[in-house]
This record gives structure tokens, sequence and C-alpha cells, in this order.
């Protein structure tokens, strides 16, 4: 926790959760200080530049495109959060357990993990919506069901480390129960990773949520989203070359965000998790490369 | 005979990951509710209409036993039919492959190039004017994702100053030149994350080789610059950054489904994604198992090229 204090006064962290904080609250208040309804459309004004009255221009059937892209934060953010928890549940837990609940558990978990990490998620997700029925929520099951190995693996690297720990072993001669080690010692040194991975996958999932919307996964047509609006904008670039300038900003801008934030964290915690800010699946030594190494 | 070993071994795990993870894509096929005849005639069909095709498809036989034969055609190359065309899965993906390969390979073959090139660049300049840049750049570059590369692309050489089509694409037989022109502005889009993270990677080697004794000791023997860091420090230096391409020979296969849906190449992305809007489970199915054969066997690749390139990384661990 100290180091997750330390980490919010650092510079570019504070400046990352200034522009995250923005996000939310345009997430939140969205749709009530939207100038328009996100699917009203002004047939007068189709593919209209910036203006007074549409600040950001329109679209192809004449809808505000400053009040779509506010409606879509909250639909692509809610999305990504939905994933990366369930991510979190499926990973952090299992890690933990594969540590304490003995060998069969770790080689079963192993396998399962290592079986998920070959899946790729753009297919897997266009798989499961398929397969589930054509909808953010499956999609995001997809994303989260992916999401899971890394949380497990950095989880179980942090857990088996303190296995060894001199502190922890006194704790259990002291008669502390294993589940007082996992909630005391252990959570104090899974969290700073935890939470640098949570940052990390946020940002992926933004990118994997928008990369779906924008093929039609996951949402009804006149609904917004990020990736959608992209979509969108792709067929009037004759018309409109500067069109998808503002959903791609607000995408990077949000992804950088939370890249710079997981940057700040892992250098104030100092080891941290391994890799650098790019997205998902970076803690490498999977099963295969230590096949070969071996 | 190690290299044999290590295909060996790395098969030995690669065949049940692939076991598990098409097991888990299967079943949750078959948790659905998903049946050709809703899929194809959707309300219209009566029940006798499901029974009949359900029949037709298999889907009234066990779970464990449709797993059993499905996998079991996929190694003879049957990947069942699809529910609507009633076309070959196999033959489907058998036409669009060639396009996406295309692309992930163009982009890989960038991403190495540009990354090399910007990486020991980089680390040859250590902290200066170009260093910086480089840093700065590829930082820029990891947070954009390839889509929105690709609409920035078709913006700027499409539409502005029109030089590259906007998207279509040419088979190699029809000409490599047309080939490559359909080709480039995909595979730049999709390659830009890699090539900015293997120029990090290769920096970040390259500065910790560039200090080591031996690299002293070869600039006092009098060999050029060159033959220094081409010659000794590269190849210890590149470890990390070749570990690191392996593991973006899956990412570049799952983005170029994207990048091909913006370009509008004929490639598995769109039959996936057609697939999965109709509800066409095997053909949504079949894609899925070709992209996890595809991402198994460069892992294998790059592992056992990994091991050749640094003969100590087969000897710690």
């Amino acid at each position: 926790m100290r180091a997750l204090r330390l980490a919010v006064r650092l510079r570019p962290a504070k400046l990352a959760l200034a522009v995250l904080g923005l996000v939310v609250v345009l997430m939140a208040v969205g749709d009530t200080i939207a100038p328009y309804d996100p699917l009203h459309q002004d047939t007068t004004a189709i593919l209209a530049g910036p203006s007074a009255e549409h600040w950001l221009g329109t679209d192809y059937v004449g809808r505000d495109v400053l009040s779509r892209l506010l409606a879509g934060s909250r639909l692509s953010v809610v999305a990504a959060a939905e994933a990366v928890g369930l991510g979190l549940l499926l990973g952090v837990l299992p890690g933990l357990a594969s540590v304490y609940f003995g060998r069969v558990f770790e080689w079963l978990s192993l396998r399962v993990m290592d079986g998920l990490m070959a899946l790729p998620f753009i297919i897997f997700a266009i798989a499961v919506a398929a397969l589930l029925g054509n909808g953010l929520h499956q999609a995001m099951f997809a994303v989260g069901v992916l999401l899971a190995p890394t949380f497990y693996r950095v989880t179980r690297a942090a857990a088996i480390g303190l296995r060894q720990a001199q502190y922890v072993e006194a704790g259990t001669l002291f008669g502390a129960t294993r589940w007082r080690i996992v909630r005391t010692h252990v959570w104090q040194k899974v969290l700073p990773t935890v939470v640098v991975t949570t940052a990390t996958a946020m940002a992926g999932a933004l990118l994997v949520v928008s990369s779906l919307t924008f093929l039609g996964i996951g949402v009804q047509p006149p609904a917004p989203t990020w990736g959608g609006m992209l979509a969108s904008d792709l067929g009037y670039l004759t018309q409109r070359p500067f069109g998808p300038v503002a959903p791609a900003l607000l995408i990077i801008v949000t992804v950088a965000a939370l890249n710079a934030l997981a940057d700040a964290i892992r250098d104030a915690t100092g080891d941290g998790a391994p890799a650098s800010a790019a997205p998902l699946h970076e803690e490498v030594p999977d099963a295969i490369s230590a096949a070969v190494r071996r | 005979m190690r290299a044999l070993h290590a295909v060996g071994r790395a098969a030995l795990i690669a065949v049940p990951v692939l076991l598990i993870s098409t097991f888990i894509t299967f079943g949750l096929g078959a948790l659905s509710d998903q049946n050709p005849a809703a899929a194809a005639m959707g309300e219209t069909a009566t029940q006798a209409d499901i029974d009949r095709l359900n029949h037709e498809f298999g889907l009234d036989r066990p779970f464990l036993e449709r797993y059993a034969t499905w996998i079991g055609d996929a190694v003879t190359g049957d990947l069942g039919r699809s529910w609507f065309t009633h076309i070959p899965v196999a033959e489907s993906i058998g036409q669009r492959l060639p396009v996406s390969l295309s692309i992930a390979a163009l982009a890989l073959l960038l991403a190495v190039v540009l990354g090399a090139a910007a990486g020991i660049g980089a680390a040859l300049n250590a902290g200066g004017w170009f260093d910086r840049a480089v840093t700065a750049v590829s930082a820029a570059l990891s947070t954009i994702p390839a889509f929105v590369a690709g609409i920035a692309l078709i913006v700027v050489f499409s539409v502005l100053i029109p030089v590259f089509p906007a998207g279509g694409y040419v088979p190699p037989s029809q000409g490599v030149g047309p080939w490559l022109t359909y080709l480039m502005l995909p595979a730049v889009a999709l390659s830009l994350d890699s090539a900015a993270d293997l120029a990090r990677q290769l920096r970040t080697g390259l500065v910790g080789t560039l200090r080591e004794n031996y690299v002293t000791g070869a600039v006092v023997r009098g060999l050029g610059p060159r033959r220094v860091v081409f010659g000794h420090a590269l190849r210890n230096g590149a470890g990390p950054a070749v570990a690191v391409l392996g593991l973006h020979v899956p990412r570049l296969i799952g983005g170029a489904v994207i990048t091909e849906t913006v370009f509008a190449m004929p490639g598995l992305g769109q039959l996936a994604t057609t697939g999965a809007l109709q509800g066409d489970v095997p053909v949504v199915q079949g894609t899925l198992l070709v992209a996890i054969a595809l991402v198994l066997v460069s892992s294998v690749v790059v592992n056992v090229a990994l091991a050749r390139l640094r003969p100590g990384s087969g000897r710690t661990v």
C-alpha cells in the first residue's frame, strides 16, 4: 500500500490519474451534458465539419459526433472493466491456490492457463460471440477468460517467491494459519504487482473492446461505441478525412494514461511486474519456451 | 540433433495445449443452443427441420463423441461444413489463409527491419537525439491500435496523397508488384507496434552488451565498429528482442484479422466475423483451430531459433 501511495505522488502518475479521472467523469455524466441525443439524426447537417452547433461535426446520417463519443465512452469503459474484473477473479485466486492447494491443482491449473495463452484474443472473442450470442457481455467474458493467465502468472510468481521467505516461515512457526499468511504477507507482496497488471490489462482490454466493436462484434449498430464510430467513419474518408481523429485520440490517450500509470507504479515499487508498457501476454516463460530451454 | 530434440519436446507441450484449448472452444459450442436450422432458417424452422439438420450435422450424438470426431477429422484436414453455405470449412479457410498470412508475414519482416534499424541506431547513439527520438516514438506507437494506425495510413496515403489503394487484395499470381502495393499499408499498420517493442528491447539489450569487457576488448584489438556490433555485441544483445518477437507472432496473427477488415481484404478475419454474426459455428471453430495451430507452430519455431541463436541459453536456466 505504501508503494501505491508513493507512486501516486510521481508526476507522470498524477497526469495519468487526471486523464483517467476525466474519462471516468465523462463516462458517468456524459449523457446528461451531451448536447444532443446520440441517436438523433440531423438531416440538414450530414457529414458536417466542426461548427458552433456540432463541436466535432456530424457523421454520415447527421448524428452529433461529440454526443456519440460521450455516450460511447460508457459502453467501452464498462465493457473493458467487466473483462478485467473477470480476469482478476479467474487469475488471482487460482494463482494463489496453485501455490497453496497441492500439486494436483497446481498441475491442472498450469495446463489450463497454457491452453488459454495459446488462444488469440480477437479470434477467440469472435468465436465466443458466435457461440453464445453476439453481445458485449459474451465477448467480454471471452476477453476476461483470456486475461486470466496474465494475472495467474504474476500472482503465482509473487506467492512462490514468498513461500521460502524467512518471515513467512517465522509466521508459520508462531502458529499463523495459512489463510492469515495469505491475507497479511502474501497479499501485501502481490498487491502492487496486481495493480500494475490491472492497469496494463485495462489498457489492453480497451484496445480489444474497440477492435471488436470496430468489427461489429458485441454491439447492435445504432448504439455508439468508440470502435463502431471508427468503423462508420471509415466509409466516408473522402468526404470527411479527419472524422476518425476524435474517437482515435480518445482511445489512444486513455490507453497511454493507463500504461503511464502502470509504469509509474512499477517504478515506485522497484520490482513489480516484468516487461514494458506493451499490453498483453508479456510475462513469457510459457511451457514451450521452457521445454526448448530445458 | 539438439534442435530436433528441442522440437520434439516443444511438440510434446504443444499437442496437449492444442487439445485443451480446442476442447474449451468446442465445449462452449456445445453449451450454447446454437443449431444449424435456427442459424440458416431463423424463426421459420420447425421442430422437424431442426431434428433433420441436427442429425445431418451429427449434433444428436453425445458431446465427447462429437469432439473426438471433430478433432480426428481436423487432423486429416476436414473441418466440417458451413451450416449456411454447406461449403467445406477447410476450403474456405484455404482460400483466405494466404491473405492473412501475407499481411502477417510482411508485417513481421517490416517489424524486424524497422525495429532492428531503430534499436541498433539508438543503442549506438545512447543518450543522443536519435536515441531519445526512438524512445519517444516507440512509446507513442505502442498505444496506437493497429486498426487506428491503418485508418490514419488510409487518410494520409490514399485520401490526401493517393499513392496506395485504400483497400482490396490481389493475389501474387497476378503480379508481385500489385500484390505488394495492396499489402503495403496494412502490413505497415500491423508492424508498428511490434517494431516499436523490438526497437526498445534491442536498444536495452545492446546498451548493456556494449558495456561488457569483451566488447571493449574487441575495440582495443582494433576491430572496426561494424565488426564489433554485428560480430560480437548483436548476437548476445539480441536475445530479449528475439524472445519478444516470439510473443509478437500470435499478436500479428490476431492483428491481421482486424487490419484486413480495415482494408476490406478477403482474409480469415472477414470469414470469422461474418461467420460469427450469422451464428455459423463450424466456420468459427475451424478458423479458431487454424489460428491456434499457427500460434503454436510459430511459438515452437521462434523458440527453437532462439535456442540455436544463443547456444548458451540451452545450458542456463
